[in-house]
């Protein structure tokens, strides 16, 4: 069978003890950032480029360096969402709607454990897959045109309406602010430069990192002045971390139905793990309904998004070696490196650089068992964090956040932009107005207009184009579904439980 | 995403910045995302610098994305003017925008322009299974029916990728060029994924950007735009045999800041000079379908001129600028 | 009640502003049918349909903090604002430790804990992004590194 020969020759390269070494220092390094707020994978990725090059290492190990970390800080981003209700980086941000309830009833350690495993089980299976199928499974994005792009991302507004508020009018709000601060900027089809007041620094459009870490970690500054740390996050305690084996067995088939979706997720680009994490919480609260009591805490409600962002972590990586299709910010980040190295991406990569290849699905196979290691023995070592108090803890995640957004621009403007996020935060907090939406508007309105702009342009401007396909009509279909069943069974069962954002 | 690729880029870049100023290594700017052609050029010309000795230390890659490159542009041109340690990638996208007046009041003699070391050919490429087999056979498609052909492409709406096929249809007599549609995606990956898918008829880009899947086999190209047939893929037949007298190569090259002094502007074209005859360019161009196209110092400054006067003209008359 | 009375109106208003400079925009043409002013308008109808609904249906006031506490959270938000001025040309350490001293302050207002957080957080997180991460951090003043 070709698949054992290909693993052969891959784990004939990626057992070497520098490949080794460097897949360890990579998932410790990617862990880390991945559990700093404001730091993400893509940035993690990118931070090491310049010191992989410094380091004179060739194409695999440079590779295996980088993905270690990518797929590390998939793993670490889960580490800040449930200690700190903070999301380590855009996929972790489903993480927080149970993980961070979890941490409050005292089960930090469990939540932390079942999510460690959960990430192994999404990030193994979709290795696996990545494996098996990429140069089949690749060809899923010739489907999706800009009608059947434009028509998911709909859906995944609609599916929001359900989510996060008790109220459908604030998550379309947010939605559609989010949609709004998405569209400043120039707009790079016409050229014209919209909504900016003349703002120069606002030409290039709203950072979507500014306003993630704006939204969340600085907003929870002004809720733990408000509330001198009482009755929040640092309330945490610590209870004996014990393995949850009735969890993990209980979640088992929410783990695999995860890492399926958030795989398919993953392999769309431009959707990448966020997506995939959204789509697989949402999948399983609706199958496990009104009883299953998601957004309270559950271990499902943690299982889901971890096992389905880790996938599509893994999924990402499929249109990226096939076809050169990022399917992710962080996939970009490594095509840059595969191009760098000299190695085309595409159909061909799989058959003429079969070591580059094979060696990295070998590597991350490695490294996803180096990552359960870290992630679930030393789990405590992270849980201590929450030990230490709010009064160092969340100036230190302000500094943290600080540091980031100005590495990444430089700007005055965008941390003061980030401050600004952060008052808007505070308040829709307050007035029980979802931020998941806000963040999910800023993420996919450029490419959801565009993708607009283009089945009008396509059509000649006829509508009907967008539900002219199979593909969009199901997905227009499932938009519609998700975005009106939830008020009709409000209105027939017993209102569902209040969600904290 | 450009949110996402932002924060990557900027991260570098940030970081390339700070480094910069401990002033231990020459910097390349390359004004867009990791992964598109300026970086490439960055990359790959940085490296080789280092590698036959050119430069000292290893050249630090900077990725200032915006404005399609008006960012680079305009802070090279207002806070870089006489930094002679700094490179920036340039290719005829530089070129068309400052054309095109995209960067604002930015002119093209507001900074010099070192040389191109290699171009990426034009090409125009339809899904296997599409029915035309000719350039002919499309533009005869087109004549008849001009929407009935619908062109993606890695550049936006009257970029250097959009111009392409409407140079090829107006070398055809073909007149009604606003008339055919054009779709700019992000990049030339996604404009081929949109060909194959059937969501668009043609695709318009660089070499570079379909060697893969023309191995591949998932889609044809139909002409390239150069004066000769490109080494490495001499079945593609060019415009111009086929009786459409157009090139259009996606020249690689650099340029510097304006108030460099002219000796500092002459070791900078003798350095890339030296870049272009390397063996390590050489094989560089090769794996990513590049051909060679050098042009070097004083020539290249006034060959720019002339190709920034052409491409005013035509974005005029498709209406991109008044 | 009122909040979201106030904060719908106010959604509104932005939005009605949203959509007349979208309004002016130029309309699109052949290679771009929809233009650049099609979806902002599709996007301010929709805040605007959404913040009607919090218009006609509220929600329960919510439970805003009394005005010391804001007070409070307005200070830590000129501090903050501060702290990203004073960051480029004051070097990382000193506004760090600053910064960090006055919110510790003011989330557990005990003096000599909160300067010692301050301090304490400014050089172990220059120590971190320096030395671990690679970011090249001024620690002083440009001027003071000479």
């Amino acid at each position: 069978m070709d698949l054992f020969s290909n693993l052969a020759l891959g784990f004939g390269v990626a057992l070497s003890p520098m490949t080794l070494f460097l897949a360890v220092v990579g998932c410790f390094l990617g862990t880390i950032i991945g559990a700093l707020p404001g730091l993400g994978p893509s940035n993690g990725v990118a931070i090491l480029i310049p010191i992989t090059f410094s380091l004179g290492l060739d194409a695999t190990a440079a590779l295996v360096l980088l993905t270690s970390v990518y797929y590390g800080a998939m793993y670490g981003g889960r580490i800040s969402s449930i200690l700190l209700n903070i999301p380590g980086d855009e996929p972790a941000m489903m993480t927080t709607l149970d993980g961070y309830p979890m941490a409050k009833n005292g089960r930090a350690g469990d939540a932390l454990v079942i999510s460690g495993v959960a990430s192994f089980v999404g990030a193994l299976l979709a290795t696996l897959a990545l494996a098996l199928v990429a140069p089949y499974l690749a060809r899923i994005a010739y489907k999706f045109g800009p009608a059947e792009y434009f028509a998911l991302y709909a859906l995944a507004f609609a599916t929001l309406g359900g989510m996060a508020s008790n109220n459908q009018a604030k998550a379309a709000l947010a939605s559609f602010i989010g949609l709004a601060i998405a569209l400043i900027g120039l707009d790079n089809n016409s050229g014209f430069t919209r909504f900016t007041g003349g703002n120069l620094h606002l030409s290039d459009g709203v950072d979507f990192l500014v306003a993630i870490v704006g939204l969340f970690a600085v907003s929870e500054v002004f809720v733990f002045i408000e509330t001198h740390g009482k009755s929040s996050a640092v309330g945490v305690t610590l209870g004996k971390v014990t393995v949850p084996w009735k969890d993990l067995w209980e979640t088992r088939w929410t783990m695999l139905r995860s890492s399926a979706v958030g795989f398919v997720a993953g392999i769309l680009p431009g959707a990448g793990a966020s997506l995939g994490s959204f789509m697989t919480y949402m999948m399983e609260k609706g199958i496990a309904g009104e009883k299953g009591g998601f957004g309270t805490g559950v271990a499902k409600g943690v299982a889901a998004p971890e096992a389905g962002n880790n996938a599509a972590a893994g999924g990402a990586l499929v249109p990226m070696l096939t076809l050169g299709v990022p399917g992710s910010g962080t996939t970009a980040v490594l095509l840059a490196v595969l191009m760098t190295l000299n190695i085309t991406p595409g159909p061909t990569l799989f058959t003429d650089r079969p070591d580059v290849v094979w060696g990295l699905i070998a590597s991350l196979l490695i490294a996803n068992f180096v990552l359960l290691a870290m992630n679930v023995p030393m789990v405590k070592v992270f849980v201590k964090i929450l030990m230490v108090p709010p009064a160092i803890l969340l100036p230190g995640v302000t500094m943290i956040s600080f540091v980031g957004i100005y590495s990444l621009s430089g700007s005055y403007f965008d941390l003061v932009l980030m401050i600004a996020f952060g008052v808007m935060g505070y308040a829709f907090r307050k007035m029980d107005i979802p931020t998941v939406p806000v963040i999910l508007g800023i993420l996919l309105g450029y490419q959801m207009e565009n993708n607009l702009r283009h089945a009008m342009t396509l059509s000649g401007g006829e509508w009907t184009y967008l539900f002219s396909s199979p593909i969009a009509s199901v997905l227009w279909v499932a938009a519609i579904l998700g975005f009106f069943a939830p008020i009709f069974l409000r209105r027939f069962l017993k209102k569902p439980q209040l969600t904290e954002d | 995403m450009k949110f996402t690729f932002l924060k990557a880029l900027g991260t570098s870049a940030a970081i390339s910045l700070m480094a910069a100023s401990s002033a231990w290594s020459t910097e390349c700017i390359a004004p867009a995302n990791p992964g598109g052609g300026w970086d490439f050029t960055c990359r790959q010309i940085g490296k080789i610098l280092f590698d036959i000795g050119q430069v000292d230390a290893p050249v630090q890659v900077t990725n200032m994305a915006g404005a399609g490159g008006g960012l680079a542009f305009s802070t090279v041109v207002a806070e870089r003017n006489t930094d002679a340690d700094l490179i920036v990638a340039a290719s005829s996208a530089t070129t068309t925008r400052l054309a095109q007046k995209a960067f604002g009041d930015a002119t093209a003699d507001q900074v010099r322009f070192v040389g191109a070391i290699g171009g990426d050919p034009g090409v125009i490429v339809v899904a296997k299974d599409s029915p035309f087999q000719t350039l002919g056979d499309m533009v005869e498609a087109i004549k008849a029916d001009p929407a009935s052909v619908a062109f993606a492409g890695g550049s936006a709406a009257g970029g250097f990728d959009h111009m392409k096929p409407l140079m090829v249809l107006k070398a055809a007599g073909f007149d009604d060029i606003t008339a055919v549609k054009y779709i700019g995606v992000d990049g030339g990956a996604d404009a081929i994924t949109q060909t194959v898918g059937g969501f668009t008829q043609a695709m318009t880009g660089d070499m570079s950007e379909i060697v893969g899947f023309i191995k591949s086999g998932e889609v044809r190209a139909l002409a390239v735009l150069t004066e000769e047939r490109v080494p490495g893929f001499e079945d593609i037949p060019t415009a111009k045999e086929q009786g459409f007298d157009v090139v259009a190569v996606n020249w690689r090259g650099l340029y510097v800041p304006g108030g460099i002094s002219d000796a500092d502007f002459q070791k900078w074209a003798d350095r890339l000079q030296a870049v272009a005859d390397s063996a390590e360019w050489k094989e560089a161009m090769a794996a990513n379908g590049l051909a060679p196209f050098t042009k070097v110092g004083g020539d290249f400054q006034s060959w720019i001129d002339e190709v920034i006067a052409q491409t005013e003209d035509l974005s005029r008359e498709i209406g991109v600028i008044q | 009640m009122k909040t979201d009375r106030i904060f719908g109106v106010v959604v509104i208003l932005v939005a009605l502003a949203f959509i007349v400079s979208a309004y002016n925009l130029p309309a699109g043409n052949i290679f771009d049918k929809l233009g650049p002013k099609a979806f902002p308008i599709i996007v301010g109808i929709g805040m605007i349909l959404s913040a009607a609904m919090l218009v006609i249906k509220p929600d329960p006031e919510p439970d805003w903090p009394a005005l010391p506490t804001l007070l409070a959270l307005g200070l830590a938000t000129v501090v903050l604002v501060g702290y990203a001025y004073a960051l480029k040309p004051l070097g990382f350490l000193l506004p760090t430790a600053i910064a960090a001293a006055i919110l510790s302050y003011q989330i557990t207002p005990k003096r000599v804990p909160a300067m010692l957080t301050g301090l304490g957080l400014s050089v172990a997180l220059f120590v971190i992004f320096k030395y671990a991460l690679g970011l090249s951090l001024l620690a002083l003043p440009r001027g003071m590194m000479g």
